[in-house]
């Protein structure tokens, strides 16, 4: 594919960025050992209008870490930790 | 063609399957915004949040509408985002309540709509709120208010929430840190005026209010909760929240 020779020191975000949208959610496998999301919580569910239970959501901790290109270098808007030891 | 249906459907990539050449991602049931503030935002050095940043929906023009976009140049847009992968990848990103400096605030809201009680999806509307002391539970906040954000996005809190009426009545969530307490709160597009005919509309406010205490916060149903530096989950109208002294309102509790 055409996303071979980019560089590859920033895989997830071109993923992120091109990736299409889940239009039928029942219609998704996952691989052994992950959880479908809430068959109940989408029984009516319209094209995109999908609810997800939380055991479902938090299986993508571990998984999705790189930093979104959209997201702002923090102390550009002064979000940044402060120090527990100093403050408390 | 049935060949080629089968070639398509194997081809699908979760982040699973795949995490660094998925093809599909998760849609949330809502596209949300990520905003932020803390004495550090305030005016110095930093860039203003651009207007072109701020909701499409125009602004009424009214005196309330105009003390918020004053109130919203202090606070700054961290991101937007419509899945689930984004979501973490931002989660993963930033700085959680427990190391954030005193006074400062995280607000997830709907996008479109401003965490002000002058937007127009939040004026009729309330909120359930609880306080917690910080010395006994800055081990528990990170939890607490990751698993607010996921009912959110998730679209869990309203149970009532259907093809019958499918909009939600949440707009957004808002975690606060102060020098001796945390704050999370949850926000409703209504809230019941005491008039005999919302009833119903007090029944999922409420259910909306048990399901934060219960399955979000993790407290037993009858759990008293209340007592130095701490409250109950307990729900105000915007409008009530505003009366003070003799007229304030005493809280709806769950």
């Amino acid at each position: 594919s055409s996303t071979r020779n980019q560089n590859i020191s920033q895989p997830l975000p071109s993923a992120l960025a091109t990736a299409r949208v889940i239009e039928d959610i029942n219609s998704i496998s996952y691989p052994d050992g992950i959880k479908s999301p809430s068959v109940e919580l989408n029984a009516n569910a319209k094209q995109g209008k999908f609810r997800y239970d939380r055991d479902f959501l938090l299986q993508f901790m571990a998984v999705c870490k790189e930093k979104p290109d959209s997201l702002p270098p923090l102390d550009a808007i002064g979000l940044e930790p402060s120090d527990q030891s100093f403050t408390m | 063609q049935e060949v080629d249906m089968q070639a398509q459907a194997d081809a699908i990539r979760t982040v699973f399957s795949d995490p660094t050449n998925f093809n599909v991602k998760h849609p949330l049931y809502s596209p949300w915004t990520l905003w932020f503030d803390s004495p550090a935002t305030k005016g110095r050095n930093l860039p203003q949040t651009p207007m072109s940043s701020f909701p499409q929906t125009p602004l009424p023009q009214t005196p309330g509408a105009a003390a918020a976009q004053g109130w919203m140049e202090d606070i700054k847009r961290v991101i937007s985002f419509d899945s689930v992968e984004e979501f973490w990848g931002m989660y993963n990103n930033i700085v959680p309540p427990s190391q954030l400096p005193q006074k400062a605030n995280y607000y997830l809201f709907k996008e479109g709509i401003i965490p002000a009680w002058e937007d127009e999806a939040n004026k009729n509307g309330g909120k359930w709120s609880i306080q917690l002391p910080k010395d006994k539970n800055r081990s528990n906040v990170d939890k607490m208010w990751l698993y607010t954000m996921l009912a959110a996005i998730g679209e869990t809190f309203d149970p009532q929430l259907s093809e019958s009426s499918p909009q939600s009545l949440i707009t957004g969530v808002i975690v606060s840190t102060r020098p001796q307490f945390y704050r999370l709160s949850i926000w409703t597009r209504a809230a019941p005026t005491g008039a005999g005919e919302d009833e119903k509309l007090r029944e999922r406010i409420e259910a909306i209010g048990r399901h934060f205490k219960i399955s979000v916060l993790g407290y037993s149903e009858s759990q008293k909760l209340a007592g130095p530096l701490a409250t109950e989950v307990e729900f105000l109208s915007h409008k009530d929240s505003e009366k003070k002294g003799k007229a304030a309102k005493k809280p709806w509790v769950v």
